[in-house]
């Protein structure tokens, strides 16, 4: 762990110093775009308040949602199949709704632009956290629940002591993935035009966006590099500590296997000023409100848990309430579908099916090219150990930049490569397709190849497996559950990329391709928007993408993780 | 005047597609103060169930357990419970994982400390305040557990195969070590109700050994053991009370 930090560290070093020359010399060259680049660290703060804000609602949500889901049985039989739709649709194509939805309610006021973004991140980041927590609420060992429960930790306590802890090591990995996520939603929704109003709100995302438009190459490099310099920054410092912290909270199964102390963030930060009086001056005025609130919370678990009567009431009550909510979502959302299709469809519904399908060919295509690298590639590092000392920081930090953000570039090298226009704009549909999905691929897989024993290893080795008989008999089986798991979250962002890949703008001319994606596009953004067109392709999206989630995706994984699960 | 504990005709049934697996059948026994019971059993005969029904984190099919006259109740602070597994917060400290049950019980924070150091002391850790659990041997891990449980001063001690998840030699040192708190009346607890399914464990440890038939648990015999402490392993009366055992369960 920490030599990778090491090595990271040095890999940071290269990629400042190698920023800094080039961005003297496109000062230099490129004294107009250097001028631009004046507000970029400015920006940052900007996009990175954003991110900020939406991560800590996310994080409340998923705590919440998942702990509901998990301790209470009934709310659970609602609460799960609800996550499990949310998690697998694209969110982007709700944008749009809650974008009209926010801006009218806050009178075009920018606010309401803040909090659309704001949503849309929040949007892209909970739903997997929210699993997070309840999978790790459901896992605890039956044991430490039972010694949780006999020595009377209830309430806050329980929380505080058993299920938090307990949950830190899914949440932080999954905060790290859904970091990654929001990074792709803020840079594609800081700006875009609706209706024939531009929205834009300053950002880096809106700074690419700009620049990619303009066809201004090197205002995109400056703006790429500040975005790769924040997401690295803050993956050095304070996602990789979180990350090693975290496994603190990790539950054992093998007993008396040493894990190495890992030291807290807070140690981690050792460079910082340490302001020894500020530090007593505000734990003395915090401790005895940290006492009383302990006491206080201690009487109410009394109170509360002497009156059995009271909770089943409150319960009711609360169940009630949520019950009332949920039916009315849902009645309302049903009552305007079949309003929908009560009405005659719109003529261009016809288009729905073809586009579905192209969405789909062009998803695949992509896949394709990315298991065809990734798979060779992650056995390569997996099982070298200098391989991986130098080429997994350089992978981290290309697939740590959201695709949206190297959507001019993408663009820019298609038109370069291609006669045509028309060639150019399938070309870059399907490269940024393919940015979105390899990462996940990539990543999972290496982690897979890592996860076989040195044991099994060694032993295919003594038996001389070696070349197609080593792959075919121990590495593609040990890595089949990865690779599913690489493939479910590769398909769910390369549908969740389909808005952005196949419609963009580059040096004032749109790239298009006929898709799902597009249609979208058209729905939305449009001088006059088809609500309607909206809400079907919305529910084209969806339909297709839980079919494949039920119908491949599901029982692919169950007979995998039966057959090819490395019992250690 | 009531035992300490009754358990009164518990009997324990799971349903799965409409039919029924009783696990447990009509069990019923008594603990005194000063009584040191183990129940025996083949594995699957329900005995940790019982144990779960006996602390109250299952409720039973029917019958009834009382504490003191009382129905039990889970987070009765007079009853302590050690895990076969240890059961310890693998993010709290040696110090803190004692101090939780203190902690619920709403112990100011100086005393729960004082509480903590002095069974962290008892069962020899004293050093070690600050490890983390995975720092330590599964021996030293099943210390933790025993001086937690000790630490709320309970007047029942219940333990859950405490020593299966040992090696031999450590099981053993630390069987000595319970026998040395045990025989120490100032220090809790007033009675220990121990389940195992290792029949000469039981007879090393117990003044009474309680012994269960297979699926569903019924009681089969409850023997007084007799014999003086220190027990010898060797002796041919503790083998001669293995062997009824072992010929009652086989």
């Amino acid at each position: 762990m920490r030599a990778t930090v090491r090595g990271l560290r040095r890999w940071l070093r290269y990629v400042a110093g190698v920023l800094i020359l080039a961005g003297l010399v496109v000062a230099i060259a490129f004294p107009q775009a250097a001028l631009n680049a004046i507000q970029l660290p400015l920006f940052a703060v900007f996009s990175t308040t954003r991110m900020v804000v939406a991560y800590l609602l996310s994080l409340v949500f998923a705590i919440a949602y998942g702990h509901t889901a998990a301790t209470n049985k009934r709310a659970a039989v609602v609460l799960l199949p609800v996550l499990d739709v949310l998690q697998s649709i694209p969110i982007l194509g709700f944008f749009p709704a809650a974008l009209v939805f926010f801006v009218a309610t806050f009178h075009g006021h920018p606010i309401g632009i803040e909090l659309a973004v704001v949503f849309l991140i929040f949007t892209s980041m909970s739903w997997n956290m929210a699993f997070g927590v309840y999978e790790s609420l459901t896992t605890i060992p039956q044991d430490l629940e039972a010694a949780a429960a006999s020595f009377g930790l209830r309430g806050w306590l329980r929380f505080r002591h058993l299920a938090f802890p307990a949950a830190i090591p899914k949440l932080v990995y999954n905060s790290i993935l859904s970091w990654t996520n929001g990074w792709f939603f803020l840079v594609a929704s800081e700006i875009f035009t609706a209706g024939g109003t531009e929205f834009k709100r300053p950002g880096l995302g809106a700074f690419i966006a700009v620049a990619g438009r303009n066809g201004d190459a090197a205002s995109i490099a400056i703006g790429i590099g500040v975005l790769a310099a924040v997401v690295l920054t803050l993956d050095i410092f304070l996602w990789r500590p979180l990350s090693a912290y975290s496994e603190r909270f990790r539950m054992e199964t093998v007993t008396g296997r040493e894990i190495p102390r890992v030291p807290s963030p807070y140690e981690r930060f050792r460079w910082l000023p340490r302001l020894p009086r500020l530090r007593q001056w505000t734990l003395a005025r915090l401790q005895p409100v940290a006492a009383r609130s302990h006491r206080m919370s201690l009487q109410f678990e009394r109170a509360y848990s002497g009156h059995p009567k009271v909770i089943k009431e409150v319960r009711r009550i609360d169940l009630a309430l949520f019950l009332i909510v949920f039916v009315l979502v849902v009645s309302t959302g049903l009552i305007g579908l079949a309003q929908m299709f009560l009405r005659p469809l719109p003529l261009s519904a016809a288009l729905l099916p073809t586009a579905a399908f192209l969405s789909f060919s062009r998803l695949l295509l992509a896949y394709g090219i990315a298991l065809a690298w990734t798979i060779p590639v992650a056995a390569f590092i997996g099982e070298s150990e200098r391989a991986s000392r130098y080429l997994t920081p350089a992978f981290e930090l290309f697939g740590s930049l959201p695709a949206t953000a190297l959507l001019p570039v993408i663009v820019g090298f298609a038109l370069l490569v291609t006669a045509s226009f028309g060639d150019a704009a399938q070309l870059a549909a399907v490269l940024i397709a393919l940015f979105s999905m390899q990462w996940y691929l990539l990543f999972n897989l290496i982690a897979g190849v890592r996860s076989i024993p040195d044991d099994l290893k060694e032993a295919a080795r003594s038996f001389g497996l070696r070349g197609r008989a080593y792959w075919r008999r121990l590495l593609l089986p040990a890595i089949a559950p990865s690779l599913l798991t690489g493939s479910i979250t590769a398909w769910g962002a390369g549908w969740n990329a389909l808005i952005v890949s196949e419609y963009t703008q580059y040096a004032n001319r749109p790239f298009e391709v006929p898709g799902l994606g597009s249609l979208l596009n058209h729905a939305v953004f449009d001088p006059v928007p088809d609500s309607e067109m909206l809400l079907l392709t919305i529910l084209t999206m969806i339909v297709v993408v839980l079919a494949m989630n039920k119908l491949l995706w599901r029982p692919l994984f169950r007979r995998a993780s039966q057959r090819f699960r490395l019992e250690v | 005047m009531h035992a300490l504990l009754e358990v009164k005709d518990v009997t324990k049934s799971y349903f799965e597609n409409g039919k029924e697996f009783k696990v447990l059948d009509l069990v019923r026994f008594d603990l005194a103060e000063r009584d040191f019971v183990c129940v025996v059993g083949p594995s699957g005969c329900g005995k940790s169930t019982l144990l779960r029904i006996i602390v109250g984190l299952d409720k039973p099919t029917s019958g009834a357990v009382l504490f003191e006259g009382e129905p039990i109740r889970a987070d009765n602070p007079q009853v302590a419970m050690v895990f076969q597994s240890f059961a310890l917060f693998p993010w709290l400290t040696v110090q803190q994982n004692v101090e939780i049950g203190l902690e619920a019980k709403g112990t100011p924070p100086e005393e729960r400390h004082r509480i903590a150091r002095k069974f962290i002391d008892a069962v020899g850790l004293t050093g070690f305040e600050d490890a983390f659990p995975r720092e330590l041997s599964g021996g030293m891990k099943q210390r933790v557990g025993i001086a937690r449980a000790l630490a709320i001063e309970p007047l029942l001690l219940c333990m859950d195969e405490p020593f299966s998840s040992l090696d031999p030699l450590t099981a053993q040192n630390l069987r000595d070590e319970i026998l040395q708190l045990w025989a120490n009346p100032d220090l809790p607890p007033k009675a220990v109700l121990m389940v195992t399914h290792a029949i000469e464990e039981a007879v090393y440890l117990a003044d009474r050994v309680i012994v269960l038939s297979s699926r569903p648990g019924r009681m089969i015999a409850e023997l007084q053991i007799d014999l003086p402490r220190p027990r010898n392993r060797k002796e041919p009366e503790f083998y001669g009370w293995v062997d009824e055992i072992y010929s009652l369960i086989v």
